[in-house]
């Protein structure tokens, strides 16, 4: 192992960090210097390491979904080639989350409410919340807003599609639709029966 | 028609070796067997393996051994043949069947304990029938004591029972019919159901009676066949060769006759010895006597190997004294430096002799004059160049070099908690969860261990276990310890991961490359996670 020749005083740490700065120039996303360790990929038998393991997992799971803009982790994307490769695979020390690692650590966050078992149900693959529900709640009043869409009535396919870019695009429909759910309990949106299906019109809040 | 008649079906999943009487002997087997009833293959009976013992014939069915299997007593063989086979043709052994099994006596086939009406002995089941008809301790037949008590005339019996082994089921062959209760048919003597009817027939009547029974030729269709002699065989055909062996065994059990001579010798001793209370006294008394002899002897090799030991300690001690003598004049020479050592290795070097409980009267005492000896056992030996070392070998090394007066476990784990106080470096216990006990220096203890596989992977970096427990002592400055055992050493290890010291790197669960599960060892790295700080892409980035 190649790591642990060049490894000296100054610790293996730091240069794993002067890796993982040109990984960053590569691929526009800066992974953690944990990610290079190898018994990151391993499931601890100590429970206390293994909170650890799945508390950086989780942060990074969430940071490069945000990154990526990316909503959905399944457990098949730790066997599978795709979006999560970065993450889930580290060629450079050749390892490779296994899929059971993999679940638990989307139990983990499950339990902590950063993601939700999406369809529910079942445990294979999860909705990411990189942003809360309340926080998407914000987002889609704020852009409902300075897009001038106050008091209109919009189908769900004009938010996850629109002309121009926006935070919105591709938000799934079961987040949009508690983003929506908030937003009426407070007044601000109310779901309305259109012919095709579902729509809503936005309100300013009553100051 | 003649196998069913002759054979008794037997289970052939129970091995060949308990189905055997208490007097029988395996003589030889054969595999791939074939069976002909008659001049007829036996469907049923195609391949299997056929054992001759001194009693009987046992064919044990290859495909069904539950069901097909069967056993024919030597003792109805009137004469044997020998094919040697003919190109396709395989070599046969011919059995030609004589005599009458009638159903009374194979009630007495079943293995029961029976009590002699004489003696009040309890005979164990097991014997071959033959054996079984007269008491174990007595000798007074079984019969006998039956019909005794029927009242029946004593000088019949005394002639013609206790030889009743082969000759009882020739004389009760009469062909005498037998009714039944239901449909009145007269039935053959020897089918227990009734032919037309297949209501259970009666038993037969008493041997006296048969005697003075008409003799009538019976109605049985059944019974054409039987007086055929050419129909009242069976062949046993060898697929695979082993016919010869098996014929040869055949015949030593045939011209042995072990079923007849065993009821002839009981006969004759009847003869000889006294007999009534005194001769059933005298069998105890033997009985007895030859049991101590017997455990006489077998003590008496195990006082023989005490002895032996005690002269190897002895010696061992001598040679250890004169080493000394001869090593203060001048220097020790390496001869002398090389069995010393031996000795200290097969764990004979003791300087004086063990202690024993009877040189200590207090129990207490007796335990710490242990720890004290056994302190002296481990820095000599045992733990000179190892920090840690299993019970079970402390146990073993110790005894070894106590010699004869050896150390019971119970003690020695009373010993062991004592052993701290007379140890310097202190030598105490550590528990593993798995239940593996072991003595330890004070660097192998839990917390010492875990920092110095710490550090020691901080400074070298990640290493199987294997490497660990081969690397791990050679790095200790001035350390002249050997490695500990591999099994030791993943224990240790661990240990340590369970309190947080190591954390580990599944190769064989994540290696893109080379992974495959079993067979790749995990690697053991520091615990990088504790105190890791987020040092990857931050929100503020987006």
């Amino acid at each position: 192992m190649a790591l642990s020749t060049h490894t000296t005083s100054t610790g293996w740490d730091s240069v794993l960090k002067a890796c993982n700065k040109v990984n960053e120039h590569i691929l526009g996303f800066l992974l953690p210097s944990i990610h290079s360790a190898p018994p990151f990929f391993t499931q601890q038998p100590n429970p206390a390491t293994e909170a650890i393991v799945i508390e950086q997992w989780t942060k990074l799971i969430l940071s490069y979904a945000r990154h990526r803009n990316l909503f959905y982790l399944r457990v098949e994307d730790a066997e599978t080639g795709g979006d999560w490769d970065e993450v889930l695979r580290n060629d450079r020390i050749n390892r490779r989350l296994p899929p059971a690692h993999l679940s638990s650590i989307l139990a983990g966050m499950v339990a902590k409410n950063v993601a939700s078992y999406e369809p529910a149900k079942q445990t294979r693959s999860v909705l990411l919340y990189w942003r809360l529900p309340e926080e998407w709640a914000e987002v889609l009043h704020q852009w409902a807003s300075t897009t001038g869409q106050m008091n209109t009535i919009m189908t769900f396919y004009e938010i996850t599609d629109p002309p121009v870019n926006s935070p919105l695009t591709n938000i799934p429909l079961p987040l949009l639709r508690k983003a929506i759910t908030i937003l009426a309990k407070s007044n601000r949106a109310q779901i309305i029966a259109i012919a095709d299906g579902e729509g809503v019109r936005f309100f300013t809040p009553a100051k | 028609m003649s196998l069913k008649r002759f054979s008794q079906s037997i289970d052939g999943t129970i091995p060949i070796q308990a189905l055997l009487y208490d007097d029988e002997e395996l003589l030889g087997s054969q595999d791939n067997v074939g069976i002909y009833d008659g001049q007829q293959k036996s469907p049923r009976h195609q391949s299997g393996t056929a054992y001759i013992t001194s009693h009987r014939l046992f064919y044990v069915d290859g495909p069904k051994p539950d069901s097909c299997s069967f056993s024919i007593d030597l003792s109805h063989v009137s004469r044997t043949d020998y094919y040697a086979g003919l190109f396709t043709s395989s070599p046969k052994v011919t059995l030609y069947l004589a005599g009458d099994v009638s159903s009374e006596s194979n009630d007495e086939h079943a293995p029961s304990i029976w009590e002699c009406q004489v003696c009040g002995n309890h005979n164990s089941p097991g014997f071959s029938p033959s054996a079984a008809r007269i008491c174990g301790l007595c000798g007074v037949p079984r019969d006998a004591a039956d019909d005794s008590t029927e009242g029946s005339s004593a000088p019949h019996l005394s002639s013609s029972l206790p030889a009743s082994g082969f000759a009882g089921p020739v004389q009760r062959s009469s062909k005498d019919p037998v009714p039944c209760p239901a449909c009145t048919f007269l039935n053959h003597p020897s089918l227990r159901t009734c032919e037309l009817c297949e209501t259970d027939l009666p038993r037969r009547p008493s041997r006296r009676e048969l005697q003075s029974a008409p003799v009538s030729r019976p109605h049985s269709p059944d019974n054409d066949e039987e007086g055929d002699p050419a129909n009242m065989l069976i062949k046993v055909s060898f697929r695979k060769g082993g016919d010869k062996a098996i014929y040869g065994a055949l015949k030593t059990s045939l011209n042995g006759k072990v079923w007849e001579s065993k009821a002839a010798t009981v006969d004759r001793g009847g003869g000889n010895r006294s007999v009534g209370i005194s001769g059933i006294l005298r069998t105890v008394e033997n009985s007895v006597q030859e049991r101590e002899t017997s455990m006489h002897d077998a003590l008496q090799d195990l006082e023989a190997l005490m002895v032996k030991a005690k002269d190897m300690v002895n010696l061992a001690a001598e040679l250890n004294y004169k080493l000394t003598a001869a090593s203060s004049t001048n220097d020790e020479p390496e001869e002398a430096t090389f069995i010393r050592s031996s000795l200290t290795q097969l764990g004979l070097h003791i300087d004086n002799a063990p202690v024993t409980q009877d040189m200590t009267k207090d129990e207490r005492r007796w335990h710490e004059e242990l720890a004290r000896e056994l302190a002296k056992v481990l820095q000599a030996g045992l733990m000179r160049d190892k920090g840690i070392v299993a019970l079970d070998e402390v146990w073993g090394g110790w005894n070894r070099a106590r010699g004869v007066a050896l150390i019971p476990p119970a003690t020695f784990l009373q010993v062991i908690p004592l052993l701290p106080q007379y140890t310097t470096p202190q030598v105490s216990t550590r528990k593993f969860v798995s239940g593996l006990t072991v003595l330890h220096t004070p660097p192998y203890s839990a917390s010492a261990f875990s920092a110095r596989l710490a550090g020691f992977l901080v400074m070298h970096g990640s290493r199987t276990t294997l490497e660990i427990a081969l690397e791990m002592e050679l790095d200790m400055e001035g350390s002249n310890e050997a490695g500990m055992s591999v099994s030791l050493c993943k224990e240790m290890v661990e240990d340590c991961e369970r309190e947080g010291g190591v954390c580990r790197d599944d190769v064989g669960q994540c290696a893109i490359v080379g992974g495959g599960g079993v067979g790749v060892e995990v690697r053991w790295w520091p615990n990088l996670f504790v105190g890791y700080v987020w040092d990857g892409q931050s929100e503020e980035d987006d």
